[in-house]
């Protein structure tokens, strides 16, 4: 009986962190109305947005160009952080040629490459698509990296016992020993990538999730800018979550007991 | 007594690692015969190169100084049987996957690797667990698809690290009786090495008895007990006695 209290009080939990916001919000936005829109503003501009163009498209399309780059950036990413990653492990001439120079650029935020990318590249796709980049592939690098280096020693002599060649060792052993951390630094940098492309579409786009706030702050649409804002929150919530759960269908071995 | 073949011969191997610009000695001058279906005990403290020697013979390590020859010629990587203490079992395959896993990299076909695998998961008394994955696994049943995969080279040698080392002693005894089982059923030349005095009596036609700094052979003893043999008969523990005057291994 207590164990079922119990249960019922943690499950509630979320729930009443639910309505403590809503009623903060609700709250706040009867004081500063102009300045924080009410809940009920919010879904019906919500509503709207669904259905009808803002700047020819409406909120799914911007989320989906919004995603489009961040896709095309990750699939570059991965390639080349993966790479890099897996060579600074396996290859100490590598690690010794190339590791100075990343730990050169790696600290740089990708915001501050913006100028010099708009420059290179314009203010196209391509800005974009570059910036993401090199938001994700850092990440990439060093989660590769680090997962390369701790491979268990013993693995790599029961690789070698049973006769592999240097490239089956690399293959057969290494990379799948390193596969859940290189998944994590996929993760981490999709979270990251998807950061970049807002940043990004906030100083120049004509589409995008990060355009569209910026249309909500210079016709003072505080509603479009927070259904944004939720809009962002729940597209990270979703990757997460299907990355998690790609995270066990990949890595079986992590989660099974 | 029956004329015994060699199969290994080590001769005055040595063996010195450098680091912090020092030469350290840990195999000094090794010289042992290892005959053809034996089962051969390397006993031994901790750290005192046991496994050293292991690697030697396996040509996971280059011996400083010293030859070993082979009857038949130096096996090649992948052609002896290898046995690790902690399992060293791939966590992302299953038990099948571990056991093909050496045929596998020598490209032999599937439904011929397969047939030959599950023989070796039925041999070692796995059958039904297939398809789990090590973490599925209790240390004796993991430990047994370490040696389903040494069996697996087909390699007529196997060398065993401490095999039964990181298991709790009831686990322990029963896979000393289920190895000397597997080995009755499918004869190898095997190198176990073990700091455990009377798992070393319990399974060796052979005991040698490593010591000293640089290790060397101290002395060789051969049990003359019939198997199965019994932790408390008279003859076992004179023997574990005699042993235990000859060495530092804590009882």
């Amino acid at each position: 009986m207590k164990k079922a209290v119990k249960n019922t009080f943690y499950a509630v939990l979320p729930a009443l962190s639910i309505v403590v916001i809503l009623i903060g919000w609700v709250l706040l936005s009867m004081k500063e109305g102009s300045l924080i829109p009410s809940p009920a503003e919010t879904w019906s501009r919500f509503v709207f947005v669904m259905t009808n163009p803002i700047a020819n498209a409406t909120l799914p399309v911007h989320i989906l160009v919004s995603l489009r780059r961040v896709l095309i950036a990750m699939v570059l990413a991965v390639v080349v952080g993966i790479t890099l990653g897996v060579l600074f492990g396996w290859s100490p001439v590598f690690r010794g040629l190339v590791m100075p120079a990343f730990e050169l650029v790696r600290p740089i935020p990708p915001i501050a490459w913006l100028p010099l990318i708009i420059i290179w590249c314009g203010i196209g796709e391509l800005a974009k698509i570059v910036i993401v980049f090199i938001g994700a592939f850092t990440g990439i690098v060093i989660n590769t990296h680090a997962g390369m280096k701790s491979i268990d020693p013993e693995l790599i002599k029961a690789g070698r016992s049973l006769g592999a060649t240097k490239a089956q060792l690399l293959s057969h052993v290494a990379m799948p020993a390193a596969f859940p951390a290189i998944l994590a630094g996929v993760k981490t940098s999709l979270s990251a990538g998807w950061m970049c492309v807002l940043a990004a579409e906030m100083i120049a786009a004509k589409q995008g999730v990060g355009f569209l706030i910026i249309k909500g702050q210079e016709i003072g649409d505080m509603a479009l800018i927070v259904v944004c804002m939720f809009a962002i929150g729940i597209v990270s919530m979703i990757i997460s979550v299907s990355l998690t759960k790609l995270e066990g269908v990949l890595c079986p071995w992590q989660f099974k007991t | 007594m029956a004329v015994q073949n060699v199969k290994i011969r080590l001769r005055n191997i040595t063996k010195s690692f450098y680091a912090k610009g020092k030469n350290t000695p840990v195999l000094g001058d090794i010289s042992l015969d290892v005959y053809e279906n034996e089962f051969l005990v390397l006993l031994g403290p901790g750290q005192c190169g046991k496994t050293v020697i292991l690697n030697i013979i396996a040509g996971l390590e280059e011996q400083s100084s010293g030859t070993i020859e082979f009857s038949g010629g130096r096996p090649k990587m992948g052609e002896l049987g290898v046995v690790f203490q902690k399992y060293a079992l791939f966590p992302w395959k299953t038990v099948m996957g571990n056991v093909e896993m050496g045929p596998q990299l020598k490209h032999v076909k599937k439904e011929v690797r397969r047939e030959k695998a599950q023989s070796y998961i039925d041999l070692v008394g796995l059958t039904g667990f297939e398809r789990a994955l090590p973490k599925q696994l209790s240390g004796g049943m993991k430990q047994r698809v370490g040696i389903a995969r040494a069996y697996s080279s087909e390699s007529d040698i196997m060398l065993m690290d401490e095999p039964f080392g990181a298991l709790d002693a009831q686990t322990r005894y029963s896979m000393e009786e289920e190895i000397l089982k597997i080995w009755e059923k499918k004869k190898r030349t095997v190198i176990f090495v073990t700091n455990n005095l009377e798992e070393a009596i319990y399974l060796g036609d052979r005991i040698i008895l490593l010591g000293d700094t640089p290790t060397v052979v101290r002395k060789e003893y051969v049990p003359d007990i019939p198997r199965p043999r019994n932790y408390t008969d008279p003859a076992f523990l004179a023997l574990r006695n005699e042993i235990a005057e000859n060495t530092d291994l804590v009882l």
